[in-house]
């Protein structure tokens, strides 16, 4: 069982209020309404054969509660979950604990001189099946073992319950509303598709499916607070209302995929349970002619896991209204990075030798955001614009000399909404076609930082209905500027009735040619491991995962 | 300003109100067209069914699309009685009060004076070039639903005109709210705050099936009718609320046979249309009393006994209720917009409600292409809480697609009951509160 740190208190904070509240209000005749379905997702990858058998059961219920005294709308919420994927048992060869790897990122670029020798190791698979060290030293984040990927919804911070939180409305005596939602749940900030710029309160499990599975599935559902008031019209703004979001769970990363895994976005997962054959160096390698180290060197010796406290827990303030023919949202957050960031640890003060028992430790440093978004209807263009953008600071991004730097940082993204008729191809059906441009700036950028200083990503989504509705072909291109990685998803989606649902897709990516010098082994050399990986980005890392894809959903 | 501006001017100015004079006996006869009389047809009565034998002897009754399917075989109409539909006291009270007020402006879509009740009561006149769009504006600013109400739950059926086969089932809650020309619901006249002035709004929530439950869609009109709706849908799948551009009211709502645009026989601005007025005719239209007519028992069940309009004919495309002679305004309705995906509509207006029970869409080329019907029952033979409500309520409707022999039918559960429709519920915000 994984042991991705249990939050026991927060979950029992959670549920104890939750269920005060349910007793609290009591259960009119109103029954639960129930809907949910049943899903197969295989998916064949080029090369390695099956990439995804995944099953999943999910159950959705909102139970109405009675009114209790001021009160109203109280209703009682759930999503559960249950997922097997079966592609670790059908390709084991390929995936698990036995995906041994010739080199470290064999599946994303040729070997160059970093890997093997007195380098990088390649990553062990499944390191808790494997090898104890790494295991310990990744434990409480990514240290799952075989029955974890098989079943990622059964872990210790039991995400089959994906959600379940209460809601109520209080009417105030001017009219205004006062709402709660409390428990676990989803907080969608922003107005952005496939990238999130503030969209950042949950994490991500890009372990399911890279960037490609809708935000909803994939986001990690938290104990949150959430507290409205809802002034609707007031002498200047059509809508009005203040939220504020209180993150009280214990902090959680990013999944970005174990080593072993079928998905592992930016190939992170293997990187962190490589080494550094250090120990093969002659003495002479070394300051005093001593090779300092007996073994190999774990890149990860130890992964900052924050306790829970008060001040550890993550706050949200979010004033979104409506004014005239705008839409719009000035945010603020406070947060914990949920990428992970790498801490050098040296062999002794000064000494730009690593420590024999790890290179880096991983931390998850806290983020003040500030940001905002605004949607517009365009009559000239007819079209939807929208912008959203955010500046951050205490955000640590890595670099080749010294691990990683605290920097500033200004993400936004444009976006145009547009739905066309083109009478030649479907005379009653609008396309819907919807441009972005994703922008990120590292504000205090540094020549060793893998990343790009300023990069762009492009995307593009064009998606048709037919058979009212019934039949829905769509392609999304998506395309890293700088890296020059694109990804091309075609798909077409068939309701065979109000039940069945069929989607045969594709994903294909291109790029990951991007190389970028690590001074251990000397300038000049253009390699890939282990920096380039993040100039590559998730497009161009996953640059031989290109798949075919059927699922089938049966829902009720 | 110029001599010659002054004069256009002067002009402007004097000719609507040599359009708008009228009397207490033109509202008489605008709410009360029965008091004194119904219609009758030779050979047409309470009783007569009206199929492919006889409908060449009653042509003149049909709308011509109504004339093909009957022809055809598809659709036997039962004939009822013609009874008033009387609208509340209230709206009528409103028109009253604003008799000979209301003027229209020198353009399309200007409207001055017009606070509430029915704008312009007087007969159209066809030397009135713009009898049409009074019509329209009564049709706008008509008792419709009331200042507010609810159709909950709301059963669209997608069928196969050929096979019969439903194809898609969705289920819907819609709600209905006037901010402004409200007469009977409080508070009256107007809902404040209401700093963009609008006129109404409509939300739309999806509750099934599954893979477009919890969609959202809201609709705010403004007073000012130049200005374009803002529209909004909630997606559930991506849990936040998009902005809708006008391209979105001519699509095929959520696949349907229906725009956004088609809602309640016309949902646009007045000036997105040139509005000519055809004729007065006396014709058959699908008024009803609900609790007489054959109801469907499958569909819908609730604690109320409720239960919502059966469907027949071809396809089961066709509501299983009966018609009535009725007194109709035709109206040809022409987009201003070239890309506009039709070429006109032609609207069957009820004369005392001002509802559109029938209207034909014609596609850019000119030729047939869809068949709106919304069935209206009478609201005190309904649910017992709609009685004296003077709604005349939407009560099924079918849209067929001629040409792809398919349709969308729908069963409403209509409720005049403010409460089910509060300001609240149509905002921005209660669609991300209301989604997950």
């Amino acid at each position: 069982m994984t042991k991705i740190t249990t939050n026991r208190k927060s979950l029992v904070l959670g549920g104890a209020v939750a269920l005060a509240m349910v007793q609290g209000g009591t259960a009119t005749a109103a029954d639960a309404d129930w809907s949910g379905f049943v899903e197969n997702a295989t998916y064949y990858r080029e090369s390695v054969g099956l990439s995804k058998f995944r099953n999943t059961a999910q159950a959705e219920f909102v139970k109405p509660l009675e009114n209790r005294g001021s009160w109203s709308n109280i209703t009682l919420n759930g999503v559960f979950r249950a997922t097997y994927d079966g592609v670790y048992d059908l390709n084991d060869d390929e995936f698990g604990e036995d995906a041994r790897e010739p080199f470290l990122g064999s599946n994303w670029h040729p070997q160059g001189d970093a890997t093997g020798g007195p380098f990088l190791t390649s990553g062990v698979p499944l390191p808790c099946e494997n090898d104890p060290t790494i295991c310990n030293n990744l434990d409480g984040y990514m240290d799952q073992d075989s029955n974890d990927v098989r079943f990622p919804d059964f872990n210790d911070r039991f995400d089959a319950l994906r959600e379940f939180y209460i809601d109520a409305t209080k009417q105030l005596e001017n009219g205004d509303q006062f709402s709660v939602r409390l428990g676990k749940q989803q907080v969608v900030w922003g107005r952005t598709d496939l990238f999130r710029v503030l969209d950042v309160i949950n994490p991500v499990d890009y372990s399911r499916h890279n960037i490609y599975d809708e935000l909803e599935d994939i986001r990690i559902p938290q104990w949150m607070a959430q507290l409205e008031w809802r002034m609707g019209p007031t002498g200047v703004f059509d809508d009005s209302n203040l939220a504020l979001v209180w993150n009280f769970d214990k902090f959680r990363p990013s999944n970005l995929g174990t080593c072993g895994q079928a998905y592992r976005i930016l190939d992170a997962g293997c990187f962190f349970s490589a080494s550094m054959n250090l120990n093969l160096l002659p003495g002479g390698a070394f300051p005093g002619g001593v090779n300092p180290y007996s073994s190999s060197v774990p890149i990860i010796h130890d992964v900052e896991d924050p306790d829970w406290k008060l001040e550890n827990t993550q706050l949200g303030l979010k004033w979104e209204g409506v004014y005239g023919d705008a839409t719009f949202s000035v945010n603020a957050l406070h947060y914990r990075q949920q990428l992970p960031s790498l801490h050098f640890r040296p062999l002794a003060p000064g000494v730009p030798l690593p420590a024999t028992d790890g290179v880096f430790d991983i931390r998850f440093p806290k983020v003040n955001l500030i940001g905002g978004s605004i949607d517009y209807y365009s009559e000239a263009t007819d079209a939807i614009w929208r912008l959203e953008t955010t500046y951050t600071q205490g955000e640590e991004l890595p670099r080749d000399t010294d691990g990683h730097k605290e920097t500033d940082m200004l993400r936004y993204v444009i976006g145009l909404d547009k739905n066309l008729i083109i009478p030649a191809l479907n005379r009653s059906r609008a396309f819907l076609i919807s441009a972005q441009l994703f922008g990120q700036h590292i504000l205090d950028h540094e020549r060793d930082m893998p990343d790009f200083e300023k990069n762009w990503t492009g995307t593009l989504l064009f998606k048709g209905w037919w058979m009212n509705d019934r039949l829905s072909p769509q392609l999304i291109l998506a395309h890293d500027f700088r890296a020059n990685a694109t990804a091309i998803a075609p798909s077409v989606e068939w309701l065979a009735s109000d039940n069945l649902k069929l989607t045969l897709g594709a994903n294909f990516k291109r790029g990951g040619k991007e190389t970028f010098d690590w001074s251990v082994n000397g300038s000049g050399t253009n390699d890939y491991e282990p920096l380039a990986r993040f100039r590559n980005g998730p497009i161009g890392v996953a640059n031989e995962e290109d798949e075919i894809q059927l699922t089938l959903r049966y829902s009720f | 300003m110029s001599y010659k501006a002054a004069i256009s001017l002067t002009l402007l100015a004097a000719l609507p109100a040599v359009a708008t004079a009228m009397t207490e006996d033109d509202l008489q006869e605008s709410f009360y067209p029965y008091r004194n009389a119904v219609p009758q047809v030779d050979g047409l009565s309470a009783g007569t069914v009206v199929n492919s034998s006889n409908a060449d002897q009653f042509k003149a009754r049909l709308d011509p699309a109504m004339f093909n399917f009957v022809k055809n075989g598809d659709y036997s109409i039962k004939v009822g009685e013609t009874t008033s539909f009387d609208l509340h006291e209230s709206y009528v009270n409103a028109t009253r009060a604003n008799m000979g007020g209301v003027t229209l402006g020198a353009e399309p879509g200007q409207i001055s004076g017009a606070d509430a009740g029915r704008p312009f009561p007087q007969e159209p006149s066809a030397s009135d070039p713009r009898a049409g769009e009074k019509l329209a504006w009564n049709y706008k600013y008509g008792y419709n639903w009331g200042d507010s109400a609810a159709i909950s739950p709301f059963y669209w059926k997608f069928r196969s005109m050929d096979s019969g086969k439903v194809e898609r089932t969705l289920k819907f809650n819609f709600h209905f709210l006037n901010y402004t020309h409200r007469t009977q619901q409080e508070p009256t006249p107007a809902i404040t705050p209401n700093p963009s002035n609008l006129f109404r709004g409509i939300y739309v929530q999806v509750l099934e099936p599954f893979d477009v439950k919890n969609t959202q869609l809201l609709i705010h009109r403004y007073e000012d009718d130049a200005k374009r709706d803002n529209a909004y849908l909630y997606l559930g799948f991506q849990r936040r609320v998009r902005r809708l551009s006008s391209g979105q009211v001519t699509d095929a709502f959520l696949g349907s046979d229906i725009m956004i645009e088609d809602f309640e026989g016309y949902n646009g601005r007045i000036s997105d249309m040139k509005w000519t007025y055809k004729g007065t005719r006396t014709m058959l239209m699908p008024f009803y009393n609900h609790n007489e007519q054959a109801l469907d028992s499958e569909t819908h069940s609730d604690d109320d006994g409720y239960q919502v309009v059966s469907f027949t004919g071809k396809g089961g495309c066709f509501p299983d209720i009966s018609w009535q002679l009725r007194k109709v305004y035709e109206v040809e309705a022409t987009p201003i917009d070239p890309n506009h995906p039709i070429s006109k509509r032609i609207h069957y207006m009820d004369a005392q409600t001002f509802t559109i029970p029938r209207t034909i869409t014609f596609d850019r080329k000119g030729d047939m292409w869809k068949v709106w019907t919304i069935g209206q029952a009478h609201p005190d033979y309904h649910l017992p809480s709609n009685k004296g409500t003077g709604v005349s309520i939407d009560d099924a409707f079918s849209m067929i697609d001629i040409q792809a022999q398919h349709c969308t039918t729908g069963q409403f559960k209509g409720q005049v009951n403010p409460a089910l429709s509060p300001a609240s519920k149509f905002t921005v915000q209660n669609l991300r509160a209301s989604g997950r």
